[in-house]
């Protein structure tokens, strides 16, 4: 294959032979739009190839990632037959499948993957210095990083969830009104900002331990059963769901979840969100509380 | 004989390093610890509250379930112990070429690559599985027959051999995909078909989708073959035998993919 020319090659040729006849200047600008486009086509080739060098690898984990989907919905289909196919804790067949697929949108928000890690992992080998050399604040600056990839991650992922939604589409008996969507839509993004604010005031408690990886799984894993992300948490014992609907973590996976189905409405709906909202404030002052904390016994080893 | 004493010993000898190396960071090996007692808490908790609910699931009773949960629960923990930990460094073994020093010792190199470290903290869930199956069994009144639980323990081990394979299989193809995706994901994704009864595989797109995954990719037998002969008395010699055969021939074929899977390794970047 032939080398590409860079853009300033390009343009020399032309100026150079601008002189000639007019003919050859139209036969030397059809040339220059094939270059170009040969250019910009060789670029994207080049990324194609780039994206797909792990094509096996992501094709075998696309349809993996289904599997525990598909398992789950048969379990529940085997758990309402048992139970006669009545509602359990109010929720319908339909409903119990359509809020299993629903936290997963809750946790295309509120996940922060990496987040605690890396604010201790710059805590621990002296990286977090540079927040403190520039003129940025690194909540500041982690929350926009994270913002910027989750809108690309939700923007990427969109169309393989509209995919899954619309083969479930069954399960889904009627859709929300506009105000209940408009209160559902509130409800994600202030789950991102109590999912990024919680996330980072775990990630300071770097300041204290070396290493808070193994405390991170445990946190992770009780996130996992005290958010609603097994199922919804009406399922519990009475004491059990009022204990844990009065903690922050439901407002990762369930809140936004059952607001869509429709679970929360009304006077307890606006005081939920006005919940999550002050949830959302406690973990940014607890973040920043820990922030100053931290850096007043920080020594900034290594780096 | 004499290369199986040879190999025992060598073993022995990994696990015990392993063992050391995991209490030299006590802290962390108890948390580890901790963080499967909390899993094992939350299937707990997800059996307790579906159970308030109902009385059955895909024709499971409530302690037939428990035992199927604690069957599960082991086997996985087995896994994960012995070798899921080991497979999952393949990957970069071959991305980074290191693999060639396994290459050359005198070992098995299936051997050394599955099997040389022991996740021990893992391996505590084996013990707490095998306690819930025992709480199981009480809860149900299990007549004592100890033919019975020998073909369970040897339907048991016909369980991992199959799950070792398949995960021996998966693993073997990050020599051609590079960079795996954590294998650990992988297996979780994948495993998600061995967490549930059979049984729940019905209906129109669903019966055909628990055939192909019993008798085409039999994951589904590696858990429900040994639970279901254990607590449901319903003798299905023709699954014991198949579940045996499967086992036999998958271990056969994993290792000569494995193996073939070698030949097309490339010791790049070494």
């Amino acid at each position: 294959m032939k080398p590409v020319a860079s853009p300033h090659d390009v343009d020399d040729a032309v100026e150079e032979r601008g002189r000639e006849t007019e003919e050859d200047v139209r036969s030397i600008k059809e040339a220059r739009i094939v270059r170009i486009a040969r250019k910009y086509g060789n670029i994207l080739r080049v990324s194609l190839i780039e994206r797909l060098t792990y094509r096996g690898d992501f094709f075998l984990s696309t349809i993996l990632r289904f599997l525990p989907m598909v398992t789950t919905i048969l379990l529940w289909q085997a758990i309402y037959a048992g139970a006669g196919e009545k509602p359990i804790a109010g929720f319908s067949l339909h409903e119990m499948i359509a809020y299993l697929l629903l936290v997963h949108i809750s946790r295309m928000f509120s996940s922060m993957p990496g987040l605690a890690a890396g604010i201790a992992r710059d805590i621990r080998d002296g990286q977090l210095k540079r927040y403190l050399l520039q003129p940025i604040d690194m909540l500041g600056y982690l929350a926009s990083y994270r913002g910027a990839h989750k809108i690309a991650y939700i923007a990427t992922s969109s169309l393989p969830y509209a995919l899954l939604f619309f083969l479930c589409r069954e399960y889904f008996d009627r859709l929300p009104d506009l105000l209940t969507l408009a209160a559902y839509l509130c409800s994600l993004f202030l789950a991102f900002a109590v999912g990024f604010f919680f996330e980072a005031s775990i990630g300071m408690i770097g300041f204290w331990f070396l290493e808070v990886t193994s405390l991170l799984y445990v946190v992770n894993t009780l996130n996992f059963f005290v958010s609603g992300q097994l199922f919804p948490l009406d399922l519990l014992p009475p004491f059990w769901a009022a204990v844990l609907k009065a903690m922050p973590f439901q407002y990762m996976a369930y809140f936004p979840a059952a607001v869509f189905l429709g679970k929360i409405q009304g006077a307890d709906l606006v005081r939920g969100l006005l919940a999550e909202f002050v949830w959302g404030v406690v973990f940014i002052a607890l973040a920043r509380w820990l922030y100053r904390l931290g850096l007043k016994r920080y020594s900034a080893f290594g780096g | 004989m004499q290369v199986l004493t040879r190999y025992l010993r060598l073993y022995f000898a990994l696990g015990r390093y392993g063992l050391a190396r995991e209490l030299s960071f006590r802290v962390n090996f108890l948390v580890k610890l901790f963080v499967e007692v909390l899993w094992l808490g939350i299937l707990l908790a997800f059996y307790k509250t579906v159970f308030g609910k109902t009385t059955n699931v895909g024709g499971w009773t409530e302690p037939e379930y428990l035992f199927f949960v604690g069957c599960y629960f082991a086997l996985a923990g087995l896994i994960e112990a012995l070798f899921l930990a080991n497979c999952s460094e393949f990957a970069e073994l071959v991305r980074t070429g290191d693999l060639d020093f396994y290459l050359l010792k005198p070992i098995d190199e299936q051997f050394l690559v599955t099997c040389r470290d022991i996740d021990w903290s893992s391996m505590a869930n084996v013990f707490m599985g095998a306690a819930v199956m025992g709480i199981a069994l009480y809860k149900l009144d299990w007549p004592f027959d100890p033919a019975r639980a020998l073909v369970f323990l040897l339907m048991f081990a016909c369980g991992s051999a199959i799950a070792y394979s398949m995960l021996l299989l998966l693993t073997s193809a990050s020599v051609w995909f590079k960079r795996n995706q954590s294998l650990y994901e992988l297996w979780w994704l994948f495993t998600s078909l061995m967490r549930y009864p059979r049984e729940i595989f019905s209906g129109k797109w669903a019966s055909p989708m628990g055939w192909f995954f019993s008798f085409v990719v039999p994951i589904l037998l590696v858990v429900n073959v040994p639970a279901r002969l254990m607590v449901k008395f319903l003798d299905d010699p023709a699954l014991v035998v198949f579940t045996a055969a499967v086992a036999l021939v998958l271990l056969f074929v994993s290792r000569k993919f494995f193996r073939y899977a070698l030949r097309s390794y490339r010791s790049a970047s070494s």
